[in-house]
């Protein structure tokens, strides 16, 4: 086993909508689908935002492109206008969850 | 076969204009749509109308149009925008006037009025609508007296209605950033208004184009160190027919379109992929294929379409007090362990001055302000730390309230710990405007179309 950044072999992008933030993840390579499918659940990715995402958190599953769609709710201190976050629009958000740490058979 | 090539101009207001000036320039377009509204820039822009009558709408537009409006009406590329806003005769006036001084006789303005419901709202109120918010809890009744403006999403009718009468340009407030595409696709192709599958690909095709260069390149994950010529950045050209969608980019220029830089934008503030709810139809991109078909072009199917929904989203935008947000610089050695020093400070001042804040946020740049709970807080990159900027963001009712923190930061270079640096001038107080998201029936909503010919 191997531990890597989910950044190793995911990318993505994190968007807004009022206080709700989406952040898509595609595996780099196909053989990353199932990794990310088992260990970046909703569950996970709710635990590792901890503080940060304060409402519940869905994930959708577009396997045809080998992506994930993360919808989180309460996820921005209040969204655009009334965050008083330095990102509020989370753009950052994308890149905080490629940080998170996931398992390779070696 | 009839074959459409639509480009996108725009991401968003105050980006640039480059792109747009070349596609026009060297992509042989037969349209070009510009998206100018993001959630709060309504609010913006009635704010600067309340000030400024003539105000309220997207300059930006009439400095890209007095570059490339002449010529793409010569090439026969029609543009389509909401940079309209809050003040859409006042942005049609101005380019009637363009147009009339480039010696453009006949160009024909179409906007569409109606999407601004501001002073419908008691009347809709008193026949039932609820008003409730979309996201959340909260009480219509505790916002209805702040309120700053209120714009409904809407989608192609009436913009294909100006484009059935030849209008050379078209402008609106809120239509939808996917319907400025959508409209001309169905227009040129004769799609039905219930071919949910042909709809629901021209919104895509929208949706792929509509924040301009992130969907050739920029802001992109995958590989941003290996996307050509960032400086001269194309943005996405999408090429239907009635059976293919090609997204690509004009020659000679920077970015890159491939099945990754697609993939990154397709989901972009995308919630249910099954169930992507616009106004014209509901897509399903569950099953979306993707396909790279020769050098920066990307075939895209497996698109599908649903019933719209029955009721429109109106955006309302109230006002919620003010913030004010101050930064103060610190240097090694213990930069972050000063900057906290100086937040304790500054917090204790406030408490004697009686501070009423809704909120407060303390962070640190060039350590935890982006990432904030996930961010690297160990002691060997806090020791390792070259400089750290405190940044203290504060909400209040008020707007003297606000004002109390601001007279306090700067002195804190000689009275604080060593080596502060402040830096930007003194903070100032900005207003505060909330959204309120909403639904409301698609009949409460009267949308007109219009025509200005210069003459």
């Amino acid at each position: 086993m191997k531990e890597v950044y989910l950044n190793d072999i995911a990318h993505g992008r994190s968007g807004d909508k009022g206080d709700t933030s989406n952040i898509c993840v595609f595996a780099r390579e196909p053989q990353y689908y199932d990794v990310i499918k088992r260990q970046v659940t909703a569950e996970a990715v709710k635990a590792y935002f901890g503080d940060m995402v304060k409402g519940e958190v869905v994930r959708y599953e577009v396997p045809t492109v080998c992506g994930f769609n993360f919808v989180m709710k309460h996820a921005l201190g209040g969204g655009a206008t009334l965050s008083l976050r330095l990102d509020s629009l989370g753009k950052s958000m994308g890149s905080a969850l490629m940080r998170m740490k996931v398992k390779l058979d070696a | 076969m009839k074959r459409v090539s639509i480009g996108g101009g725009q991401g968003f207001w105050g980006d640039s204009n480059d792109a747009a000036i070349h596609m026009i320039r060297t992509a042989d377009l037969d349209y070009m749509a510009c998206d100018y509204l993001a959630e709060l820039t309504l609010s913006i822009m009635q704010r600067q109308k309340l000030k400024h009558p003539e105000a309220g709408y997207a300059r930006d537009f009439l400095g890209l149009m007095g570059e490339i409006g002449k010529e793409a009406w010569q090439k026969h590329t029609t543009i389509l925008t909401n940079a309209g806003g809050m003040n859409i005769p006042a942005l049609v006036e101005a380019l009637g006037g363009m147009a009339k001084q480039q010696d453009m006789q006949g160009y024909k303005i179409g906007y569409v009025l109606g999407d601004d419901l501001l002073q419908q709202l008691p009347q809709l109120e008193s026949e039932g609508v609820a008003f409730d918010n979309m996201d959340d809890t909260g009480d219509y009744q505790q916002i209805k007296d702040k309120i700053v403006n209120a714009n409904v999403y809407f989608g192609h009718e009436p913009i294909v209605d100006c484009l059935r009468q030849d209008a050379d340009v078209v402008i609106t407030g809120r239509a939808t950033d996917s319907a400025l595409f959508l409209s001309p696709l169905m227009h040129r192709m004769g799609w039905a208004e219930n071919d949910w599958d042909q709809l629901a690909r021209g919104i895509m095709a929208g949706h792929l184009l509509e924040c301009g260069g992130q969907g050739a390149g920029g802001n992109y994950m995958y590989d941003w160190r290996g996307v050509p010529r960032m400086d001269e950045l194309g943005f996405p050209i999408a090429e239907l027919t009635d059976d293919t969608m090609h997204i690509t980019k004009a020659p000679d220029c920077g970015g890159i379109i491939c099945e990754q830089s697609v993939k990154e934008q397709l989901l972009y503030e995308v919630h249910d992929p099954a169930n992507y709810i616009t106004p014209d139809v509901t897509v399903d991109i569950s099953r979306v294929t993707l396909a790279q078909d020769g050098e920066n072009r990307v075939r895209v199917g497996g698109i599908r379409g649903k019933q719209r929904p029955d009721k429109l989203k109106l955006c309302i935008g109230y006002q919620a007090g003010y913030r004010v947000v101050t930064y103060l610089s610190f240097a090694w050695p213990d930069a972050y362990e000063k900057a906290q020093y100086a937040a304790d400070i500054l917090m204790k001042k406030m408490k004697r001055k009686g501070l009423k804040a809704k909120d407060i946020h303390i962070s640190y740049l060039g350590l935890n302000a982006l990432h904030l709970g996930v961010a690297d807080m160990s002691k060997e990159t806090i020791d390792r730390l070259n400089e750290c900027v405190l940044r203290i963001a504060i909400h209040t009712e008020d707007r003297t309230e606000a004002q109390k923190i601001i007279p306090e930061v700067s002195p804190l270079q000689l009275n604080g710990p060593p080596g502060a640096s402040f830096f930007g001038g003194r903070a100032h107080v900005q207003e505060v405007i909330a959204l309120w998201p909403t639904l409301i029936p698609r009949d409460a909503v009267k949308l007109t179309s219009h025509i200005a010919e210069v003459k």
